[in-house]
């Protein structure tokens, strides 16, 4: 690895292993490990990754997982029957969990959906019911008294993509995802890699140290085609790098310069360990599904962290679209079945790479929507439904509590914009602790995760 | 103190704290054509509105002319127009920031996007559902037309008040998106009041937030009306979210940040825009994309409104206006507004100060009018904090150029023209092969960036400060920006060539070369390091060799281009 990154992982490591000392090395090494942290990560030999698949927009939860049961299909049809989708067309894509759902209560995925559906039936995939944004556990009565602190600018996209991602609003300079980054980029070769974004900026993937790296579905993009001359020029093709690096008094020239050294650095090693995994050996993805793409993308840096001695490693993609206010029932049938298709895709690359067990995909999205519709479309809502894929994932399961279907129901604050029940540093605790990190190291992570009973830090889906 | 160009200049004592200069700022409507600095013995050009209260004496003190220098003149062009060129900067120099404003203010557009469609016979069947014609027109007016100010704050606009096409969800999309563009360019220099009210009544906007054929609510289904443009409005256009100074800082209570709105008052706003439609049935031309949208009493909710302390009823166009005139009237509309403009046109983390002198123009001209567009713009870039000098030494002034701007400033300082009028730059928005950015191709109404965006584990966002323009900065789009515009350089694109030809009589004078591609590319911002390389880099390529004038002249260019200080604009 380059003297670059190597200084990068060396202060990391420096940083973490300080707070080792004060640990305290009485007792014998290895039953101290989940205390001290990330020392275990530092030392560890295997690989994990964790992928966030970003729906930027606000996913339609109720056309997504859709319900089924005669009494609550009803209910949901109702309350949206211009936009609902009908009844004998979800039976090909109904979920039978492992254990029935209480009082009868039963989903199916949306009909284009087939992907996840069948990954559900072989355990590979589970649903995590009504999950969203909280800073602690907020029943109705305290939503409408305002009697506990509720995420500021819920219904705001960007203020709730933010905080989705980072536990604060716009703004953030942190999110969950980098932060995990923190406390393992000590342990991999080539730690500028270890937050990886194949879709440009996301908060998620910031850390206090790590800084994401962003990778196009192409690959790095090689300075003027590594010429070693600029306009018959090689002084003047030295000079490009020397001025595109060259550090600043100007903070904002400064800091262009460091992201295109960070750049021109990682070029060499990125292209080489990715041209050893070329996109022709991952044939499984579909075309035309930009996060087919991007996700094909993650595969191979998969397969180039072996290679680059990653160990621990959080990648985020993302697909747009889903802020439906109309046209609902032309578009979203497509686009969440891109999604299908490509977590499907991804799914089984991952097996055929023998990495299924170590890669744990998750979704998210700003919010979900209201229950009811605006004519085709339905408007911001809050709590919504995902999905956590892989093959340490205990699937075929729903997790979480079914929310009543309705308006101005025990489990909605209006229009049907679900109360989440379950939180998202709660479903990121989750991830977190399958990925590594020590509940010593959790508030760091997740600052509001103190909000919650440490029994219920974990929902045991992975 | 003197600056460089021996002109007298207030001292400035630290960086951030610009509202210690002691220099009062606004130039007075149809003051003195003398850069806004220049006036510190005067004591005051802003009369009782835009005053920084830093001024003492109100009596004007005659002060003999002093011309701009070129590095003055290139910098303000850099802010005002689409990019300087050498013309322009000698007639600035000449015309003097008041004249050049006035001529601007009062240039008629040339054409407007819809009519060069027209003309140029994109109305045609084979090109109803496609986007053909938009991309050409856009570049075309924003390197080309000689309304130039107009331009700059268009697209100022456009960064502000998003559409992006691809969200557009209409026939004749480029139509649409031409008619809003035009909107914003027509309503530039007018009210910000007229302006708000024409994106309401667009069909571009109308498509892009979903507010169409928005329904009244339907107590049967439950339907109730789409949300999306009342937030968005409020949200992004007008107000933001929280309560504001005229400075620009947020209000609080007890530490916590006053909100302008709830979701109550979105639902409530919301049942107003309802019953837009398009202004007739006949899609077989683009005709009704650029119709102001008509009411159709069948979906308009014509009962009760509530939201923002304020009630309207009776539904209509009345209610319609009844509610924008109220959120225009909002005390947060002034800074909110002002300080975006700030950062789109002078620098990313403008003072207080600044943000105050600005929004208490828009708040009134001086003459009782709220949302003068033009006094507005001209206060923006008089002001001290936008010519003073104290930016250029500054650690933190100033703004990343947008790419958008780092492309047509190429195109107009080497007068690139498109003989074939196709004007086939493209959509550039790829962040892997070409800008990141391209102009009304937003892919959400957020835009590129956000007016708040701080770039993670940074100085910049450690400092408190913001930087929006890095949103779309990554370790792909600093090389992919470099490759496209190594390529444009070289061979421009299609038949849009760049002309070197007056740059390439002083190649072989390397000095020479490269100060005047520094002064009309980076107005003279490159630092002494930057041109001591790149001088050495032209020189590289003996005077002798084949193709020499052209190959040195291409290497200054590019290698400007590349250089974190002309990728910083001051």
């Amino acid at each position: 690895m380059s003297r670059f990154q190597h200084d990068q992982s060396r202060r990391a490591f420096l940083r973490r292993t300080g707070q080792l000392a004060l640990a305290g090395t009485a007792a014998p090494f290895l039953t101290t490990l989940s205390a001290i942290g990330d020392a275990a990560a530092a030392t560890a030999t295997d690989y994990k990754a964790l992928v966030c698949v970003y729906l930027a927009g606000g996913n339609d939860y109720a056309n997504t997982v859709v319900p089924y049961d005669q009494a609550s299909y009803n209910a949901y049809w109702a309350a949206r029957a211009n936009i609902g989708l009908q009844r004998d067309a979800l039976a090909n894509t109904l979920l039978t969990p492992r254990t029935g759902l209480d009082g009868g209560r039963q989903y199916a995925l949306a009909p284009t959906m087939g992907g996840l559906a069948s990954l559900f039936a072989d355990g590979k995939a589970a649903v995590v019911l009504n999950l969203g944004t909280l800073v602690q556990p907020t029943t109705k009565a305290q939503y409408q008294q305002n009697s506990v602190k509720l995420p500021p600018k819920l219904f705001s996209h960007n203020d709730q993509t933010s905080y989705f991602q980072a536990s604060s609003p716009e703004g953030a300079t942190s999110g969950w995802g980098g932060r995990m980054g923190d406390l393992f980029m000590s342990g991999n070769g080539a730690s500028t890699l270890t937050c990886v974004n194949t879709s440009g900026n996301a908060v998620f993937l910031a850390g206090k140290q790590a800084v994401q790296y962003a990778v196009g579905t192409g690959g790095p993009v090689a300075l003027l085609n590594n010429a070693k001359s600029l306009y018959g020029s090689s002084t003047a093709a030295t000079t490009l790098r020397t001025l595109m690096t060259a550090q600043s008094t100007q903070m904002f020239a400064n800091e262009h310069a460091r992201v295109s050294k960070r750049a021109l650095d990682t070029y060499a090693t990125l292209s080489s360990a990715l041209g050893a995994a070329p996109a022709s050996g991952f044939p499984l993805f579909p075309s035309n599904n930009s996060l087919a793409d991007q996700l094909r993308m993650v595969a191979r840096m998969i397969t180039a962290s072996q290679t680059l001695g990653i160990r621990r490693q959080v990648f985020f993609v993302s697909i747009g679209g889903f802020d439906m206010h109309d046209l609902l029932m032309a578009q979203h049938p497509t686009l969440i079945g891109k999604v299908s298709d490509a977590m499907k895709a991804f799914y089984d690359t991952t097996v055929a790479m023998g990495v299924a067990q170590q890669v744990t995909s998750f979704t998210a999205s700003d919010f979900g929507r209201t229950l009811q519709s605006n004519d085709d479309g339905s408007d911001h809502g809050w709590g919504s439904h995902h999905f956590v894929m892989g093959g340490a994932v205990a699937g075929q399961r729903f997790y979480g509590r079914a929310p009543v279907v309705g308006n101005n129901t025990a489990d909605d604050v209006g229009q049907g914009r679900l109360l989440p029940a379950v939180s998202v540093d709660q479903y990121a605790a989750t991830l977190a602790s399958w990925f590594g990190v020590g509940a010593g190291d959790m508030r760091t992570v997740l600052p509001n995760i103190g909000n919650y009973d440490s029994s219920t830090w974990n929902l045991g889906f992975v | 103190m003197l600056d460089s160009d021996g002109l007298r200049v207030a001292d400035d004592r630290g960086t951030l704290a610009v509202d210690a200069v002691a220099t009062p700022s606004a130039v007075k409507a149809g003051g003195a054509a003398l850069p806004a600095f220049l006036l510190a013995a005067c004591g005051g050009g802003g009369g009782d509105g835009a005053t920084s209260g830093t001024s003492s004496s109100t009596t004007p003190v005659t002060v003999a002319p002093v011309a701009l220098s070129a590095a003055q003149s290139s910098r303000f062009l850099g802010q005002a127009t689409m990019g300087a060129t050498r013309g322009s900067i000698d007639a600035l120099v000449s015309r003097g920031f008041e004249g050049w404003l006035t001529d601007q203010f009062a240039m008629p557009r040339a054409t407007s996007h819809w009519d060069w469609l027209v003309k140029n016979g994109f109305n045609v069947t084979a090109n109803m559902n496609i986007e053909t014609g938009f991309d050409p027109t856009m570049w075309r007016q924003l390197i080309a037309e000689p309304d130039q100010l107009r331009q700059r704050v268009g697209m100022a606009l456009l960064d502000m008040l998003v559409v992006g096409i691809g969200g557009v969800n209409l026939s004749w999309a480029q139509f649409a998106m031409a008619a809003y563009v035009d909107v914003l360019l027509d309503n530039a220099f007018g009210s910000f009041r007229t302006l708000i009210g024409a994106i309401t009544t667009n069909a571009a906007m109308a498509s892009f937030l979903t507010f169409l054929n928005n329904r009244k609510a339907n107590a049967n289904t439950g339907a109730q009306p789409d949300e999306n443009y009342a937030r968005e409005l409020m949200q992004l256009f007008t107000l933001g979210l929280y309560q504001l100074n005229m400075d620009g800082s947020v209000k609080t209570s007890g530490g916590v940040p006053l909100e302008t709105y709830g979701q109550a008052d979105v639902t409530g706003l919301a049942r107003v825009f309802t019953g837009l439609q398009l202004a007739s049935n006949d899609n077989t031309t683009p005709d009704r994309m650029r119709q102001p949208l008509v009411m159709n009493a069948g979906l308009n909710e014509t009962g009760t409104s509530t939201f923002l302390g304020t009630t309207v009823s009776g539904g209509g166009m009345a209610a319609i206006n009844a509610a924008l005139d109220a959120i225009v009237a909002h005390p947060n509309v002034p800074p909110f507004v002002s300080k975006q403009l700030i950062q789109r046109l002078v620098t990313s983390n403008p003072s207080p100060a600044y943000i105050q002198r600005v929004a208490t123009v828009f708040a009134d001209n001086g003459s009782g009018v709220r949302g003068d567009m033009k006094a507005v713009i001209r206060a923006i870039l008089l002001d001290s904090e936008a010519r003073g000098d104290a930016a250029l030494s500054s650690a933190s002034a100033g703004k990343l150029r947008e790419p958008v701007m780092r492309l047509t400033g190429w195109a107009r300082a080497y007068g690139v023209t498109s003989p074939s009028n196709a004007w086939a730059i493209g959509d550039t928005s790829s962040p892997s092969s070409r800008l990141g950015q391209s102009m009304g191709r937003s892919p959400s109404v957020f835009n590129f960036f956000r007016p708040g965006y701080a770039p993670p584990d940074t100085a910049i966002a450690g400092a408190g400060l913001v930087a929006p323009e890095f949103q779309i900065t990554n370790e792909q789009s600093v090389v992919a920006y470099v490759n496209y515009m190594s390529t444009l350089v070289a061979n421009g694109t299609g038949d849009m060539k760049p002309d070197y030809t007056a740059l390439a009589a002083k190649a072989s004078d390397s000095a020479a070369l490269v100060d005047e591609v520094n002064l009309v590319l980076a107005a003279g911002q490159l630092g002494s390091d930057a041109i001591t390389a790149i001088r050495a880099a032209v020189d590289s390529v003996a005077s002798t060799a084949t193709n020499a004038a052209t190959l040195r002249t291409q290497i200054a260019i590019l290698l400007t281009l590349a250089s974190p200080e002309y990728l910083t604009v001051k």
